[in-house]
């Protein structure tokens, strides 16, 4: 239970850090180390050498403008979520990052450090697909961005190659008078999600506008529900829940099957979610 | 060519001293509060980031030991659950208080509750309690006497008798 010898540089620009990640073959990059480290532990990860980012200077960022919220590579979870001005421009942030993990873990684990290591059951790469997030990636040929859609490739996968690092995120602004709703099952609370849901609604006059659903924890990447949007577009709740249900299923059809639970557990209850959100989301917006 | 290192320099204090050790990088802050500076009031339990019985506060944040390798630490303040007993006998009043509820059976989680505890304002989590202590395991308690004890020392009133739902089902509906 003791990580395996390795080379350790701590760089002072994103160039550094390049340079270094580009000097061996097994190199990876450690920012905040609450998914790398345990990995470390269990010897499932080894590299010749382990590029520490958090002294990278201007990657502890976390600056909002019109385009939303950018968050550097460094930049802590529960640095974000104390964030007020984040929490306002976006504020899927905040209602993400209180299911993710601990007080403990957040004080460390930084939010692009979870993007970059694209576990299935985790929060914030379901809240990037769902704020239409740009992933900024620096490497040997200089910097480029991908949009979260195209950034997961599969379970612990994404289309960061070998000498290249995340720098930032950026979370775009939902549309004015959104309602983002994340919720999950689970075991105990901060725990990985055995099904979870982030929905970006927007209602009117009673009735579901639009609604963006991201599942998570229930196959190898995040789900974009499409099937389940189209049903909830113009549903005011108040017909059966049979349609909604048939289009979860659809959107399902490939599911985690596992002993933590079995798919049809996942299915039914991220169902459950995706009715008990846009209830709710109804229920407020009719609120005075 | 930036320098990289398979040993590193390590300045941190700890508990208000100052310690500096020559340490190889894959060192976990865990084993090197316990078995190089010698304080092992911090346990590890299991090494993997779930148990909490590691926790130490790494500038003034509660932090997992063991998801932190030593030379991370390099510059920082760690606090220890030794810094609770200022002169090694008298109990701070949540450890007080964790004596006086029965919070604890083997002792093996204490410094990690005691520890996380320490870490936040009371006023943040006195309506989140049993979501700040989900990241601490304890093993023999059943939480109920912790819990007892956060109350008692928060000065939290005690609403009838707790509702023994269990740690994940309260804090999932306000998390």
């Amino acid at each position: 239970m003791k990580p395996s010898a390795f080379d350790y540089a701590r760089p002072r620009s994103v160039a550094e850090a390049v340079e270094a990640l580009g000097s061996t073959e097994a190199s990876r990059v450690l920012a905040g180390g609450q998914s790398l480290i345990p990995a470390m532990n269990f010897r499932l990860a080894e590299m010749s050498l382990l590029v520490d980012i958090c002294d990278v200077d201007g990657l502890d960022t976390v600056s909002c403008d019109a385009a939303g919220v950018r968050v550097g590579a460094a930049a802590t979870q529960t640095r974000v979520l104390d964030d007020a001005d984040a929490a306002q421009a976006v504020p899927g942030l905040r209602a993400t990052l209180r299911h993710v993990g601990h007080l403990q873990i957040r004080n460390r684990g930084t939010v692009c450090g979870s993007l970059a290591h694209a576990d299935p059951a985790a929060e914030l790469p379901a809240l990037a697909l769902a704020s239409d997030a740009l992933i900024g990636i620096s490497g040997p040929r200089g910097r480029r961005e991908v949009p979260a859609a195209d950034f997961v490739t599969g379970p612990f996968t994404t289309v960061v190659e070998d000498g290249e690092l995340v720098t930032d995120a950026l979370f775009r602004r939902p549309p004015s008078g959104a309602v983002t709703v994340v919720d999950e099952v689970c075991r105990r609370a901060g725990d990985f999600a055995l099904a979870g849901l982030v929905a970006v609604v927007e209602a009117q006059d009673g009735a579901v506008r639009t609604a963006r659903l991201v599942g998570f924890g229930l196959r190898g990447v995040p789900t974009r529900m499409r099937n389940a949007e189209d049903v909830l577009a113009g549903w005011a709740g108040d017909h059966s829940i049979e349609a909604i249900t048939d289009a979860v299923a659809a959107d399902t059809t490939e599911v985690f099957d596992d002993t933590h639970a079995p798919g049809w557990y996942r299915r039914d209850a991220v169902t459950a979610l995706v009715v008990r959100t846009v209830r709710s989301v109804l229920e407020s917006h009719e609120a005075p | 060519m930036i320098d990289t290192a398979r040993e590193a320099d390590v300045h941190v204090d700890i508990n208000g001293r100052s310690h500096h050790h020559r340490v190889p990088v894959r060192l976990l802050l865990s084993d090197y509060i316990r078995d190089v500076v010698g304080l092992t009031g911090t346990h590890v339990g299991c090494e993997h980031g779930y148990c909490g019985a590691c926790t130490v506060m790494v500038n003034g944040d509660a932090v997992r030991s063991c998801l932190m390798l030593a030379v991370q630490a390099h510059g920082a303040d760690v606090r220890t659950v030794e810094s609770l007993t200022a002169d090694g006998t008298a109990l701070s009043p949540m450890q007080q208080a964790f004596h006086e509820s029965y919070a604890l059976q083997c002792g093996f989680c204490t410094a990690g509750f005691l520890m996380t505890l320490e870490s936040v304002d009371p006023d943040d989590w006195r309506d989140r309690t049993v979501e700040l202590l989900s990241g601490n395991l304890c093993r023999c308690t059943g939480y109920q006497n912790i819990m007892a004890a956060v109350e008692r020392a928060w000065g939290i009133e005690r609403a009838g008798s707790r509702d023994a739902a269990g740690v994940g089902g309260e804090a999932h509906g306000d998390g």
